[in-house]
């Protein structure tokens, strides 16, 4: 249940496009923080640019948007002057895999006590759908007319290389399943990172056969394995059909994290 | 307990009309005063957090309320048997 004191209600409604699925994570994270009984006034929210870092300008705390891909570096900032405070980063895949790649790779390899939301659209969508290093192969955009050439970035994969503490990966549809691993990852001391993959009707939809939102949801929907079930399948030998991915928990580990509360 | 959507948020995006189990959301079909086409309850006295969440004393479901992007889908508390005026026309 998302408690509605923790939105900015005369910001409302918000600026996302129809069907965004970001709205929909900021639910979960909500959720997740009213579950965890967080104090408003020990809680930051940071963000960096694009379409998902708006979202801390609808919450009602303290927060911060900073500059392209710089969120984890301000976060691991108020982590290390604040050791008190919750923080929770709110970043996209642009932001996060693009621009912010490496400050990434070192909070991950850190272990900064945090957690990251990184809501994936697979598109740029605030600046007019330029294909992002998350772009899905083949997918069309208006820096790909003939197609995504590139193989696509794994985030959670990533993460889990690099060395959080706990890797999750969900999507908007999977709405309780999101906010579980929310809190899970709020509640594992170390760098917690729960990438969800969001719909992005307008600009990725749009050029890609998706243009209604339902339409969009049943394809996140039906591209979406358990990694359960990826392992059984690889397991019994059977083929596993190559345009999924896997949703689920990806590590939960216990390495020592920095800027844990004493 | 009574399921409201907020027509001043809602943008019209139709996933209630997908998650809910009970098919409990329409497609509405006439635009409201902001332009937008908003879903249509229908009977939504069958959805269970309306009926059980007195009962239970917690969310029940709340899968439209989760998954909502604008934030529109709320329950609100309604007094028992509110006495109803009828005007009758002859």
């Amino acid at each position: 249940m998302i408690a509605p004191d923790w939105l900015r209600e005369d910001r409302l409604p918000h600026i996302y496009c129809t069907g965004c699925g970001n709205g929909t994570v900021i639910n979960c994270t909500l959720a997740a923080v009213e579950e965890m009984g967080w104090k408003r006034d020990e809680t930051v929210f940071v963000s960096g640019i694009g379409c998902s870092s708006r979202a801390p300008g609808y919450i009602l705390t303290d927060s911060l948007h900073t500059t392209h891909g710089r969120a984890l570096a301000f976060a691991t900032g108020v982590k290390m002057a604040r050791p008190e405070f919750n923080v929770v980063v709110f970043t996209g895949d642009g932001d996060l895999a693009a621009i912010g790649g490496n400050h990434f790779i070192h909070a991950c390899r850190r272990n900064v006590d945090m957690t990251v939301v990184c809501m994936n659209n697979h598109i740029y969508g605030m600046t007019g759908g330029q294909g992002s290093p998350t772009t899905p192969p083949g997918a069309i955009s208006t820096t790909t007319p003939y197609g995504m050439s590139e193989p696509a970035f794994d985030l959670a994969e990533l993460a889990v290389a690099a060395g959080a503490n706990y890797v999750a990966r969900w999507t908007s549809y999977h709405v309780k399943e999101l906010t579980k691993a929310i809190t899970a990852g709020m509640r594992t001391p170390g760098f917690a990172f729960i990438e969800a993959r969001t719909q992005c009707p307008t600009n990725y939809g749009r050029h890609n056969k998706l243009r209604t939102v339902p339409a969009m949801i049943e394809h996140i929907r039906s591209h979406a394995m358990l990694i359960e079930k990826r392992d059984r399948l690889v397991r019994e030998g059977r083929p596993v059909p190559e345009d999924i991915f896997t949703i689920g928990e990806l590590v939960r580990r216990n390495r020592p994290a920095m800027g844990v509360r004493r | 307990m009574k399921l409201v959507i907020d027509e001043s948020r809602c943008k019209g995006c139709n996933l209630c009309v997908l998650v809910c189990p009970y098919g409990i959301f329409r497609e509405g079909t006439e635009l409201n005063s902001r332009g937008i086409v908003s879903p249509v309850l229908d009977r939504p006295e069958r959805c269970t957090n309306c009926r059980l969440q007195a009962l239970y004393g917690r969310m029940l479901c709340g899968i439209c309320h989760m998954i909502c992007p604008d934030q529109a889908i709320s329950w609100v508390e309604e007094k028992p048997f509110e006495p109803h005026r009828v005007e009758v026309e002859f």
